[in-house]
């Protein structure tokens, strides 16, 4: 590395020599060993810039600003809703509800004329409802 | 950015993307520091600032539950975000009033005893007459602290050109702020 290379980098990069290109630091770090007197005054004088631009505070985050984009984050799976619970419980009711009917109408309505395994097979959307009341837990804890 | 920093980061991001409130935090107080500083060094306007601090942390959070850790640095994804916005308000500025803001240097003149706050001041100031490339530049090198490949990355040039812009950027800030004794 030549001293106008040097003097180059510093006045791009500044006098921390960790900021340099890391391909050039080597050698900058060589020639700086060999030319204090080169490159000592072209150091400094960056150095003197990069106190300066140190002397612009950062801001700070309010408070607010924090808790506002925390709240905006995305959200954790919901846990199941006690409403939806209710929801399922009341679907399978009514099912039930549909289903028992169905039992009453069959036999009230023409025992005689239907063949005793249609009987049966009207039971059959009893236990549909009976399985849709243990459905709550396909609604999950977590 | 150090290799570790960059996987914590990607941990918390994909704890966050699931909506865990520890890791929403944690990335929070990591990186809104670091977001706003971008965001009011390259717009000047506190308020403006907040905002761009605000979106860049909404389209995170949009994107969080896709990060597939290993392909890109978050930070560096997140000063891409951060400073596209910026551009974006600068534009909106440019076309409000036909020409970027050009700031008058409010400084003081060499004989007045400068407290701090009248130097960080005058340095914003300064940093906000260069043209907005060489502001970025300086702003991702010397105050973002990200390493020349992550801010040439973060600009999407080379290093080269990133050398370019801080050298010009830098000539124009020391004389400027000569009379604060950047210049011999």
């Amino acid at each position: 590395m030549n001293p106008d290379r040097f003097e180059g980098l510093a006045g791009a990069f500044g006098a921390d020599l960790d900021r340099w290109p890391a391909r050039e630091r080597q050698a900058a770090l060589r020639l700086a060993a060999a030319r204090p007197d080169l490159t000592g005054p072209v150091l400094g004088e960056a150095a003197r810039l990069d106190r300066i631009l140190g002397g612009a505070p950062s801001p700070s985050p309010s408070r607010e600003l924090f808790q506002h984009i925390v709240q905006a984050a995305p959200r954790p799976p919901a846990p199941p809703a006690p409403w939806r619970w209710l929801a399922g419980l009341g679907l399978a009711a009514g099912l039930a509800g549909a289903a028992a009917a169905g039992v009453v109408a069959g036999v009230v309505v023409a025992p005689a004329a239907l063949p005793s395994a249609h009987a049966q097979a009207a039971s059959d959307p009893g236990e549909e409802a009976a399985a849709l009341l243990r459905e709550p837990s396909d609604f999950g804890e977590g | 950015m150090t290799a570790r920093g960059a996987d914590l980061d990607d941990d918390l991001v994909v704890r966050a993307g699931r909506g865990d409130p520890a890791a929403i935090r944690d990335l929070v107080a990591r990186k809104l520091p670091r977001v706003l500083s971008l965001a009011r060094r390259m717009l000047g306007d506190p308020g403006d600032a907040e905002d761009v601090a605000q979106e860049t942390f909404f389209k995170a959070w949009k994107f969080a539950p896709r990060w597939r850790p290993g392909q890109a640095r978050f930070d560096t994804w997140l000063h891409r975000v951060a400073l596209n916005l910026c551009y974006d308000r600068l534009r909106r500025r440019v076309r409000a009033t036909h020409e970027l803001p050009d700031l008058a240097d409010p400084g003081p003149g060499p004989d007045r005893n400068l407290q701090a706050r009248d130097v960080g001041r005058r340095v914003d100031a300064s940093l906000r007459a260069l043209p907005p490339r060489q502001r970025e530049a300086i702003v991702l090198c010397h105050y973002q602290e990200l390493t020349n490949i992550e801010a040439a990355a973060a600009m999407r040039v080379s290093v080269e050109a990133l050398e370019s812009l801080l050298s010009r950027a830098r000539r124009s800030l020391r004389t400027a702020l000569a009379d604060l004794g950047a210049a011999p």
